[in-house]
């Protein structure tokens, strides 16, 4: 971990690397360096994409997009210490009119995660060839993943206030008088 | 010829679960197959940041329908890591077996959705008869059938009843009688190698750019497990294979599984004979009202029925996770893989395909 640390920060500048126990890297990159980043590690045998995530981070208005990575068996046999390695990268992006690059190029099973990020955070993925809807139906003022997006109120508004057992018994009350 | 679009799915005998495909036809060719999920689309992962650590436990069981103890269990791995437990011997011992149980039901399962798709009516009953039983397993051990809200985080929610390890072992002997008869009706019929023996190819190169895991990537020769890579719970204390074959079809798939339910078995009767006779099964956990796990955040896996089951969390030190987000196998099989597959294939084989891969729709929309 130590050795592949030393050698990612010779070659690239500005990141912040942090490594656990548990075998997992950390890294925080600006975003202009992800998709380099990302296409040095494929080549260096990191080629699993696990999963593409977003985290809201409102306080701040960012987005923070979390790649994690794995490596594939490169013998068929024996297990090697880098298959037990997951790198985490992320970036953090403005949340007003957010944008982004796609990746698909480097990993081709990035395109149902960016499709859904736009769903659920409305990140625009430039470069994807269908940002159509996945799972919603609806469409939302607010993309629903936000965290300004508040389900309660929604709910509200849609369907109406459900009351209380109390005050159904009040209403009741008032009915009866 | 002309191109038809046929709308394959929710309502159809060959779909398996609440999903569709748009399917661009000519003749009996497809040209092009688009996926369509979303029926039961829950939003589970925003529900999970308005409810607190323990609340959060009996709602991700939800996400997987046929095997609801893998998603409890990476739930509770997460949590686990975020607030440094530990969980005592007996309650890994616990949480394996109990692991390994809902493998074997959920391959029973898919064995049934496969061996019915095709018209092996005995083989599906046999199947669904067995499953049957191992869901009468965990009622007595959970008091639930199909959502067994058992394994929490620090452990499991109680010890094992008087006399349930026999009763473990006598019903997976009754399963395991029944395996000879199983291979002389379906996997060593040449009906059901002639239906499905070089459908859905797969190259490992092609499944590896697209992402695949579990039992795919097994059928293509690689020995890819996260019970041996980074095992959890006692993986590591007992000694299991990891069975392969070559081929990448559906055939070879379908062999996977049950070399992997066969494999399951004989690891269960190791589990059983090595497990520690008494113990503690769970550590004990904070008040669930005022339980504030330290900020951080988190990527744990297992390997579910299906193939690497992953969670990233992130706390911010509150008593509700800020964020979860669960990689699910099936989202890669059947939103990537599948639609890459079925271009070329004959509109009859759609079923065989997308059952071979064994997408389950809940854990695709979650």
């Amino acid at each position: 971990m130590e050795e592949l640390k030393k050698n990612i920060l010779s070659i690239f500048n500005d990141l912040e690397i942090y490594i656990r126990k548990d075998n997992r890297m950390f890294i925080n990159t600006k975003k202009e360096t992800v998709l380099s980043l990302l296409s040095y590690f494929k080549n260096s045998g990191y080629d699993h994409l696990g999963l593409i995530s977003c985290n809201d981070w409102i306080d701040d208005s960012k987005f923070e997009l979390v790649y994690i990575l794995s490596a594939y068996m490169a013998n068929d046999e024996e297990f090697q210490e880098k298959e037990k390695r997951i790198i985490i990268i992320k970036t953090r992006i403005p949340r007003e009119k957010a944008k982004f690059i796609t990746v698909i190029d480097i990993f081709e099973n990035a395109e149902p995660y960016e499709r859904e990020l736009h769903e659920m955070f409305g990140i625009k993925f430039e470069g994807h060839p269908r940002l159509t809807p996945l799972f919603l139906e609806l469409k939302y003022e607010t993309p629903p993943f936000r965290k300004d997006f508040d389900t309660e109120k929604y709910v509200e508004n849609k369907f109406g206030k459900i009351p209380t057992i109390k005050e159904r018994k009040n209403n009741q009350k008032n009915e009866r008088t | 010829m002309r191109e038809l679009e046929l709308y394959f799915g929710p309502q159809h005998l060959g779909m398996v679960g609440n999903f569709s495909i748009k399917l661009k036809v000519e003749g009996d060719r497809i040209i092009k197959a688009d996926a369509n999920p979303g029926f039961l689309h829950r939003g589970f992962e925003k529900l999970m940041e308005r409810r607190t650590w323990m609340q959060n436990f009996p709602l991700v069981c939800r996400i997987n329908v046929v095997e609801p103890d893998h998603m409890e269990l990476v739930y509770s791995m997460g949590v686990e890591k975020l607030a440094g437990i530990e969980v005592p011997e007996r309650g890994k011992y616990i949480r394996s077996i109990c692991c390994e149980l809902a493998r074997v039901g959920s391959h029973l399962f898919g064995l049934w959705a496969y061996s019915n798709m095709l018209g092996f009516d005995t083989v599906a009953q046999w199947a669904m008869y067995h499953r049957d039983l191992i869901l009468d397993l965990f009622e007595e051990l959970t008091g639930a059938r199909v959502y067994h809200i058992y394994i929490r985080p620090g452990g499991v929610r109680r010890d094992f009843p008087d006399g349930f390890k026999e009763k473990v072992i006598e019903t997976l002997h009754k399963i395991g009688g029944k395996v000879p008869d199983y291979n002389a009706t379906f996997f060593e019929n040449s009906l059901f190698k002639k239906r499905a023996e070089g459908i859905g190819k797969l190259s490992r190169e092609e499944a590896k750019s697209m992402g695949a895991v579990g039992h795919v990537l097994k059928a293509t020769g690689m020995k890819y497990d996260i019970r041996k890579i980074e095992p959890y719970a006692v993986y590591d204390q007992v000694d299991f294979n990891i069975p392969t074959r070559e081929g990448g079809d559906a055939y070879s798939r379908l062999l996977t599984i049950r070399d992997e339910m066969i494999e399951s078995v004989h690891m269960i009767f190791k589990l059983i004979d090595k497990m520690p006779d008494k113990g503690k099964v769970y550590t004990k956990t904070p008040n669930p009202f005022k339980w504030n796990i330290p900020e951080g955040e988190v990527y744990v896996r297992c390997e579910s029925s299906r193939g690497e089951l992953g969670l990233y969390m992130v706390s911010d030190g509150g008593d509700k996770p800020y964020r979860a987000h669960f990689n699910t196998p099936s989202y890669n099989h059947g939103l990537t893989v599948l639609e890459k597959v079925l271009v070329g294939e004959s509109v009859s084989d759609v079923g065989n395909i997308m059952i071979s891969l064994y997408v389950v729709a809940p854990e695709i929309d979650r």
